[in-house]
């Protein structure tokens, strides 16, 4: 991307997340709030696994819910509907206290975080996802050594839920499959290649924040190996891709924060901080691959 | 599962994708049990404790210690995180419900009983032993059951050695390597693995021996996914598998594609087993002996290959639905897997269809395999034009018929491609019978494994001199087990 096109996708970003911090915390599920963070990965981060330092978290399907702890806490019902992976007690009361108390569906017993994102309906009909998969990287061109872990209780969300306009593919993406191809409205996917949400969560914080109001602005995306000013600390860059039991036209398919172009995510660290930590010190630090996904 | 097949049926798809230090300072505690330690540490005359005022220790044999489990150390791990490069870990008897990672390189890791020495993840742990870009690191004489990834696990290392080890119902793979060169994997038992008992992935040149293994009720017995370049698989048994050695390309990870890997004096039989855990492509190449999917120039010799459904020796291309780049062109066959991954990704127009050229198929035993002792086949390609051949095998029929004749090796062939042509399409229309879960999988028994000579006495032995050579021309094909 060429400076004055990065230059012009900042103010725009600013400019939403100026126009949205005026907005009330809680709001009518289909107003949801209009915001990102700051910033976007450099390139969409797709292509063969195997070539940049990473681990991998497999997590199927839990349940799901109107609820959204991070954006309607205490509110059940109030959120469109989520599908959640991951922990196994999430709803709108869950803090990151409580996720201690909860299973999990992900491989790695240890991870204990909340994943959720938009159902993907057809008419009355909730598409079933598959499983989720996180990938666990640095940044692009961060450099891997200086990448820490997901401090305790951080939440994060990517992507955004009121978006009317596409988004940066790097941020949300639909695919098929283990394919490259990436497209901001779902693709037509080939039987045995199923329909994939992607969305790549940022990878710089503020060092201080756990949340912020708004959710979005205590983190941001790096660009060219470095993090913004505001957000000195790198941190592990999570890529949450959610797999349908889907292929085939993709016509009709919505998702529950509104149309196709309204992909996002979000995440709790309920990860077993010590293994997270060491997971990132083995595989990133490394600079090894430590699983791939199937 | 079924709807996985179903699914694939309906493409033209021959879908075989295989499938993948912190340490602390050297403690008092450690250079101790050195000088306590029995016959090893006497024989090599181990000097006394590090101080302040020597120079740091070199890694030479003698000035490496031995640390005994659990008597200097309560763990594995601790260990490892105690050990400094060169030394030698023995493990006693026992079971450790661990799961070890190791960031020191040269490190001997050994149990002094292959049988009794077991490490167990109890369906919660990931990997037994894990090597994270530690070059040289030795594994060996120990047995890893119930891990949910791998029993033994060499990531991005330079150097690799793994003895006589025991892998048994993993929910990956029994032994796995990748992205790692200069190995060495022998007398490996492995069994009850969805993908692979032994997987060895992205990397060119490999320079690894894979000898003396047995791999049996497995979705496949061997997988190596763009692996290959002084890679050889020899002298191993590969049975009642899925499918037996299953090389194969694709661009969803680096370094495509597979190609020259050496498989020669091997048994590979019955490999149709219908009850083990699977992954999808397990189940699409089940009832194959040798199978390359997409495999280029290997060289398939003097293999004894019997009592498959499909094919003893198989190569078929593997069409990767959703690829991430494009076909690689014959000069970059000969780039190595980091010249490789240097090279632009362009995004295809479709799917790709990696076929299997120039493999050489010689002097190989088959018998009774049902539909073809050596079959070769593509999803729209003119097989005649891929260069494989075909000399001294000993066989029934070939699909197409008359292989040796139609290309024979280092002479000039005849006669009709289309006769007896193999519509390797069909496979995609089978109903295999379904994966089961690992965990629960019906596997036999675990037997007694042979031990490695010497295992309380042996000098640590980093991987530094591996692959041993393999004196291939020596290499007859095996007689068949009685």
């Amino acid at each position: 991307m060429s400076a004055v096109r990065c230059v012009a996708a900042l103010i725009a970003v600013i400019a939403a997340g100026v126009a949205c911090s005026s907005e009330p915390e809680a709001q009518p599920a289909h107003l949801h709030t209009d915001a990102t963070s700051i910033g976007q990965p450099d390139r969409v981060i797709a292509g063969p696994q195997g070539g940049v330092p990473q681990f991998v978290v497999e997590c199927a399907y839990s349940h799901a819910a109107s609820d959204d702890p991070i954006v309607y806490p205490g509110q059940p019902g109030q959120s469109h509907l989520h599908m959640f992976f991951g922990n196994t007690e999430v709803d709108a009361f869950t803090t990151i206290e409580s996720l201690v108390d909860g299973d999990t569906t992900c491989d790695n017993s240890l991870d204990k975080a909340a994943y959720w994102a938009p159902a993907l309906l057809r008419g009355p009909e909730v598409l079933a996802p598959v499983k989720s998969v996180a990938y666990y990287r640095p940044g692009v061109d961060v450099t891997p050594q200086s990448v820490q872990a997901f401090p305790p209780g951080l939440v994060m969300i990517a992507g955004n839920a009121g978006a009317r306009d596409e988004q940066p593919l790097s941020i949300v993406a639909w695919g098929c499959g283990r394919g490259i191809a990436r497209s901001a409205t779902p693709s037509t996917c080939v039987e045995g290649q199923n329909l994939e949400l992607i969305i790549t969560f940022p990878d710089c914080w503020d060092g201080a924040r756990l949340d912020s109001p708004g959710h979005y602005a205590h983190v941001a995306y790096s660009s060219g190996g470095r993090c913004p000013d505001a957000f000195p600390m790198p941190i592990v860059q999570l890529q949450f891709v959610v797999e349908y039991a889907f292929t085939g036209d993709p016509e009709g398919l919505v998702l529950a924060s509104g149309g196709v172009l309204t992909g996002h995510a979000d995440f709790m660290n309920g990860w077993d901080q010590a293994t997270l930590e060491q997971e990132v010190r083995l595989c990133i630090h490394r600079e090894v691959v430590c699983g791939l996904s199937s | 599962m079924k709807r996985s097949i179903v699914a694939a049926a309906t493409a033209v798809a021959l879908l075989l994708a295989a499938c993948g230090s912190e340490r602390d300072e050297a403690s008092t505690t450690t250079a101790a049990a050195a000088d306590t330690s029995t016959d090893v540490s006497t024989a090599e005359s181990v000097p006394p404790s590090v101080t302040d005022t020597m120079p740091a220790p070199d890694t030479t044999e003698g000035a490496d210690s031995v640390i005994n489990v659990p008597d200097d150390q309560p763990t594995i791990q601790a260990a490892v995180d105690a050990a400094r490069p060169g030394d030698l870990i023995l493990i006693a008897p026992g079971t450790y419900n661990e799961a070890v990672n190791v960031e020191t390189e040269n490190l001997t890791i050994r149990g002094l009983d292959r049988n009794e020495v077991v490490l167990d993840g109890n369906f919660e742990l990931e990997n037994g032993i894990r090597i994270l870009g530690a070059g040289g690191v030795v594994v060996e004489n120990m047995t890893a059951i119930n891990y949910k990834r791998n029993g033994f696990f060499w990531t991005g290392v330079d150097g690799f050695r793994g003895s006589y080890l025991t892998a048994y119902r993993t929910g990956d793979y029994g032994v796995y390597a990748f992205d790692s060169m200069n190995g060495q994997l022998e007398h490996v038992y492995a069994a009850g693995s969805p993908d692979a008992g032994v997987y060895i992935g992205e990397c060119y040149p490999c320079n690894t021996v894979l000898t003396d293994t047995v791999s049996e009720h497995n979705g496949l017995g061997y997988s190596g996914t763009n692996a290959g370049g002084n890679l050889l698989i020899v002298n191993s048994v590969f049975r009642n598998n899925r499918a037996g050695i299953v090389p194969n390309s694709g661009s969803y990870e680096l370094c495509y594609p597979q190609r020259e890997t050496t498989i020669v004096g091997n048994i590979v039989h019955s490999n149709n087993q219908p009850d083990t855990p699977a992954i999808d492509v397990a189940l699409l190449a089940m009832g194959n002996g040798i199978l390359s999917a997409g495999g280029i120039r290997n060289d398939i010799q003097r293999n004894l290959v019997y009592d498959h459904n499909k094919s003893g020796i198989g190569l078929v291309p593997f069409l990767e639905e959703n690829p991430n780049d494009d076909l690689p062109t014959k000069d970059e066959w000969e780039l190595t897997c980091e010249e490789s991954k240097s090279l632009p990704l362009v995004t295809p127009e479709g799917a790709l269809l990696w076929d299997s050229y120039e493999n050489r198929v010689i002097g190989n035993v088959l018998e009774d395999n049902r539909q073809g002792d050596i079959i070769v086949g593509s999803a729209g390609t003119d097989v005649s034009s891929l260069g494989n051949c075909f000399a001294g095998n000993t066989f029934t029929f070939t699909q197409p018929n008359n292989l040796e004749v139609l290309a024979p090796c280092d002479a000039t062939g005849s006669g009709d491609w289309k006769d007896g042509e193999y519509n390797v399409v069909a496979w995609l229309l089978d109903t295999p019978p379904p994966s089961v879960d690992w965990q629960t999988a019906n596997l036999p028994a675990l037997q007694p494994q042979e031990n490695m000579p010497d295992a309380a006495t042996a000098p640590a032995k980093p991987a530094i001199d591996v692959p041993y050579e393999v004196d291939l021309d020596a290499v007859t094909v095996p007689s068949k087990p009685t």
